[in-house]
């Protein structure tokens, strides 16, 4: 007897689960914006996916903590728009020399740290240098080109050995963050920025919350609170919002469209990203040290079907994202074709070719799964070694023990990847090297960007890699939120204007 | 008696040593480095072998085992080379999510487990026997995961009665919505948990049924099922006891999985987020306190076992 209620509670969980999904089919999409006042005292829940190790944005590599911590707590002199623009921070104004050797940034007076300390043109100075002579700090190597760094009065100057164009950008990041000279702050666990929030606590392995910083020298946040909710499961997320218990879901799935939308309290949000999914090859030896090999690997990949099975993001056939600086559309260079595949595999000799993709778990079994079916179309037969991240690490970043990996790639212009010969890539190329150094040295933003869409179509032409897709930043929001990012959002997170109504 | 305690405790402690290796070796062979992952993929080996250094972890194995359970026996369990905060103010923060799960999902499966399963004994045979016995057949089958979202999505989704994951940030400061969010997650283990107790009641309690006692009372004017209530469950009782030890670690690996689902901040999920940090220091610390657990909940039931099995305690 009891079996069969049981039975018929599955059953009617099952039909319910399907009935949730179903009814939502006509809904038309919330707009995210409202009508009402926003509240100043609001707590704003917004879930991320991946909890930072530690706060030390001096040392601890990983986006998950420039996600939150840049410009939120910690300030450059100069910051960056979700659309890559380059904007004021802590200096109201720059001035670069025409010669592009001398870089002038004039400070912000009145600005203090959250314990109070007042920003000195000293602790510019500091950090700077000691960022760029400290090489276990992230991003140290970035300062290389500067020669000098001095205050004059509140005017900061730098002089360079050689024209640069990528410092004012490299200082939106890591290498530009100022902190407090000889601060005591516990940085592991703790923080003292001058941005718009001071981290309030840190629930580890929950939740971290920033408070408002009421001493800010800009415009205040427009919330008294944004609480981090660290949720690794997407259907967990999904569950919360439908619930109620958060306020914006990042990392999430476009597939989960309709559910999230279904109550009319969330409007799902696509944004550009600079997530490229990159697939590499090991080209130091091995049938995949054959251009032709690579290029039938990429033309027998449909891209198209990663598109579709995220519902999110666009293809990408080069190394350089829309976002970037240099992208131009290079799908001409590898188009989908198993039939072009097959035979430039037969030309290369090679039959009964068995690879190796070796690709973090958290990532979605989908890809793998495309992968080994349009390899197998082609006659490649793709072995999924499917390795937590701190192994794929060891084998493939520092050990370069792979034949084929995936990984996303978040970080914005990082071509220099494709110049480094020593990186898990194995791809060297000197002329891109060369285009890439010419690049960096030209002082006209617009010589720098074709010197680098050059080089790009050289790294596609190579094959050095395949670019399945580029990812979107989508997000669920709240339809009573206004001011949440929705571009690049895995990169940064800037909260600055983020607001929330009673509504 | 006390001789048997002391052999049986000596036995625990000589465990636990043997247990302290093999937990630090079998993290040792982990591929990766926790001074990989704080230097990033834009890094180079000189930047890791420098973090590397700092940290410690270029010291030779036997050295670092023997710093290590030299602490441990001070009473230092080790602390996080990410955060620097102590193993024992870490697993204490955290038990105060898994201890109360834990006690939840036992008394959960306890409370259906018991009755249910003697009376499908008892109703052996019959319709509702056979039903009960079935239906914790199907459960215990189900996976932790699967349960859990069908509650979710029945409780907190639809009906909207209780929270569909995290753990208020007040903590127990407010009892009542703290109790509320773990009660989703404990049900979950203790449905999967009980049923499985529930067989081994069921199964336990027709033994007891066959036994001459048993049909002895019977035989002297008792009804079967006195018979079997007076004297037989006594002994099922013996035997649910022993089992519990093993439910015991069942509801800790249930934990770490229900934490996960329900991103509960405990030891669980502690755990889980430490091993992919290669935090080894922290992790190892929080694997000892835990197989510790798990030996003295088993120490302790041979005591009681001993102490209320009349049979045991002659033989000593």
């Amino acid at each position: 007897m009891l079996r069969r209620t049981a039975l018929a509670a599955t059953a009617l969980l099952a039909a319910g689960a399907l009935l949730l999904t179903a009814c939502t089919g006509g809904g038309s999409s919330p707009d995210p914006t409202t009508t009402s006042e926003p509240d100043t005292d609001a707590s704003a829940i917004i879930r991320l996916v991946l909890e930072p190790g530690n706060l030390d944005i001096r040392e601890t590599a990983g986006a998950a903590l420039d996600q939150i911590l840049v410009d939120n707590i910690y300030q450059g002199l100069v910051s960056r728009t979700p659309e890559q623009d380059i904007v004021p921070a802590l200096a109201e104004d720059w001035e670069v020399s025409e010669d592009g050797l001398t870089y002038t940034f004039t400070l912000r007076e009145g600005v203090t740290f959250h314990d109070g300390q007042d920003l000195t043109p000293q602790d510019v100075v500091w950090s700077l240098t000691t960022r760029k002579n400290t090489p276990e700090w992230r991003d140290s190597a970035r300062l290389a080109n500067v020669a000098t760094i001095v205050a004059d009065g509140q005017d900061i100057v730098l002089t360079l050995t050689a024209p640069d164009s990528s410092l004012l950008w490299n200082l939106t990041g890591r290498a530009g963050l100022i902190l407090k000279e000889a601060d005591t702050v516990d940085y592991q666990t703790k923080a003292n920025g001058t941005g718009p929030f001071v981290l309030d606590t840190w629930r580890q392995g929950d939740s971290i919350t920033f408070a408002r910083n009421d001493a800010y020298w800009g415009e205040p946040a427009q919330v008294a609170e944004v609480v981090f909710d660290y949720i690794p499961d997407n259907q967990a997320a999904l569950n919360a919002a439908l619930a109620g218990e958060v306020d914006a879901v990042t990392g999430f799935d476009a597939n989960l469209k309709e559910q999230v939308e279904a109550t009319g309290d969330f409007a799902l949000v696509l944004g550009q990203s600079t997530d490229k999914g990159t697939l590499a090859f090991n080209q130091a030896s091995g049938p995949l040290a054959d251009q032709r090999v690579r290029q039938a690997i990429r033309q027998a990949i449909d891209h198209e079907a990663f598109v579709e099975s995220g519902q999110s993001g666009e293809t990408l056939y080069g190394p350089i994202p829309s976002l970037d600086p240099g992208y131009e559309d290079l799908a001409d260079v590898a188009p989908y074709d198993p039939e072009a595949a097959r035979a430039l595999l037969a030309e290369a000799g090679v039959e009964d070719l068995t690879l190796q993709l070796t690709i973090p778990s958290f990532y979605s079994t989908t890809i793998p799964q495309i992968l080994v079916s349009d390899l197998n179309e082609v006659g490649i037969t793709l072995e999924v070694n499917s390795v937590d991240f701190p192994t794929w690490l060891n084998d493939v970043y520092v050990n370069k023990d792979y034949d084929l990996s995936f990984v996303l790639h978040t970080e914005a212009r990082d071509f220099e990847n494709w110049a480094n010969p020593d990186y898990y890539f194995t791809y060297d190329n000197p002329e891109v090297q060369r285009l890439y150094a010419e690049s960096l040295a030209a002082t006209d933003e617009a010589e720098a960007a074709d010197l680098l869409a050059d080089a790009a179509r050289i790294v596609a032409e190579d094959a050095a890699a395949d670019w399945l897709y580029n990812g979107a930043s989508v997000v669920a929001v709240g339809t009573n939120i206004t001011g949440m990012p929705s571009v690049n959002v895995n990169e940064r997170l800037n909260l600055a204007e983020l607001a929330k109504s009673d509504g | 008696m006390i001789r048997y305690a002391l052999t049986r405790l000596s036995l625990l402690l000589l465990g636990l040593l043997v247990a302290s290796v093999l937990i630090f070796l079998t993290l040792r062979v982990l591929p990766g480095d926790i001074a990989q992952l704080i230097a990033g993929t834009n890094s180079t080996a000189e930047q890791v072998e420098a973090i590397r250094e700092r940290l410690g972890l270029n010291q030779p194995l036997p050295a670092q085992y023997l710093e290590w359970i030299g602490g441990v026996f001070r009473g230092d369990l080790g602390s996080s080379l990410l955060t620097g905060s102590s193993v024992t103010s870490e697993l204490a923060e955290k038990s105060q999510v898994t201890v109360p799960l834990g006690i939840l999902s036992l008394t959960i499966a306890l409370l259906f487990s018991l009755p249910l399963g003697v009376l499908s004994a008892m109703r052996r045979g019959r319709r509702a026997g056979t039903a009960l016995s079935v239906g914790a057949q199907a459960l215990a089958a189900v996976p932790v995961v699967w349960a859990g979202m069908m509650l979710v999505v029945v409780f907190a989704v639809w009906l909207g009665w209780l929270p569909a994951q995290g753990f208020p940030r007040a903590g127990w400061q407010d009892p009542a919505a703290a109790f509320r969010s773990l009660l989703l997650p404990a049900l979950t283990i203790g449905i999967v948990e009980g049923a499985m107790l529930m067989r081994f009641v069921r199964s336990a309690t027709m033994q007891a049924v066959g036994q001459d006692y048993v049909r002895t009372a019977a035989a002297k004017g008792l009804t079967r099922n006195t018979a079997l209530i007076r004297h037989g469950l006594p002994n099922v009782g013996l035997s649910v006891i022993t089992v519990l030890g093993l439910q015991v670690a069942g509801i800790i690996v249930g934990a770490v999985v229900i934490e996960q689902l329900f991103s509960l901040p405990g030891i669980g999920r502690m755990l889980v987020a430490d091993v992919s940090a290669r935090d080894l220091p922290k992790v190892q610390g929080e694997l000892l306190v835990l197989t510790g657990f798990v030996l003295v909940v088993g120490f302790v039931v041979d005591l009681v076992h001993r102490v209320i099995d009349p049979r045991q305690r002659e033989a000593t």
